[in-house]
């Protein structure tokens, strides 16, 4: 298994991947390409599992280098799971990669991330509703302070691959 | 009045009202879409990229994909 971190451009990504992996980090550079993406290694129920930093994205349809190399180390780490990395206060475009990754049949984990900036924004989610809605663990984040890293890393167990059709049905019901 | 993002003028505001195609799937993924309300930012100049504002964020635009979006501008 593998823990794959994605979501948009400045999220906070590499800042989950410092706190997750701590400072031995290795600097990976995609065959044919300038991209580079760091990997990791972090305990997890004392196992050592290899993280990805992937380049950030803002769907799976690559329209530029870096976002072609995600979407290829996204399926070339078909056993992994995806922490979801979303900016609190960009909800919606985070949402929509998060569903396409769920839409690919990847366990998700989501993180909304700068859960203290959202704040100050008056941005306001229902975490326990949304995580209701889309039956993947949700957990709100500070990455620059650590808050939630702890819940976040305990949950990352509890992902399991969703079918689209029945978050439908739940936005519906 | 309807026209293309990229002639919208500084601080106009509007709503979507259509996306070309094979565009839409582009700007899905940065919260464009039909029926939501998006603000001019800023214009670059030299057929530069253009920046709305959507829901409190901003997103910039190559001019290529702003001629795509067909927005109902408010007067």
């Amino acid at each position: 298994m593998k823990i794959l971190l994605m979501g948009n451009p400045n999220v906070g990504k590499s800042a989950i991947f410092n706190r997750l992996t701590g400072a031995k980090v290795i600097e990976s550079n995609y065959p044919g390409t300038t991209v580079d993406y760091t990997r990791g290694y972090m305990r997890l129920d004392d196992e050592d599992v290899e993280v990805i930093d992937v380049p950030g994205t803002f769907s799976l349809e690559p329209k530029d280098v870096a976002e072609e190399v995600a979407v290829k180390i996204l399926k070339e780490n078909r056993d992994s799971v995806v922490v979801c990395i979303i900016d609190s206060t960009k909800l919606e475009r985070g949402l929509y990669l998060a569903l396409e990754i769920i839409e690919e049949g990847y366990p998700v984990v989501i993180a909304l991330n700068m859960w203290d900036i959202a704040k100050e924004k008056s941005v306001w989610i229902d975490a326990k509703k949304l995580e209701r809605v889309l039956g993947v663990p949700v957990v709100p984040t500070i990455a620059v302070s650590g808050e939630g890293i702890r819940e976040l890393v305990s949950r990352i167990k509890e992902a399991s691959p969703v079918d689209i059709e029945r978050i439908v049905r739940n936005l519906e019901g | 009045m309807r026209k293309k993002l990229s002639e919208m003028d500084y601080g106009e505001e509007g709503v979507v009202k259509s996306i070309e195609g094979d565009l839409r799937n582009k700007v899905a993924g940065m919260g464009i879409r039909v029926g939501v309300r998006l603000k001019m930012a800023t214009k670059q100049p030299i057929k530069g990229p253009v920046v709305v504002t959507v829901d409190r964020y901003s997103v910039s635009l190559g001019l290529g994909i702003a001629d795509g979006i067909i927005v109902e501008v408010e007067e």
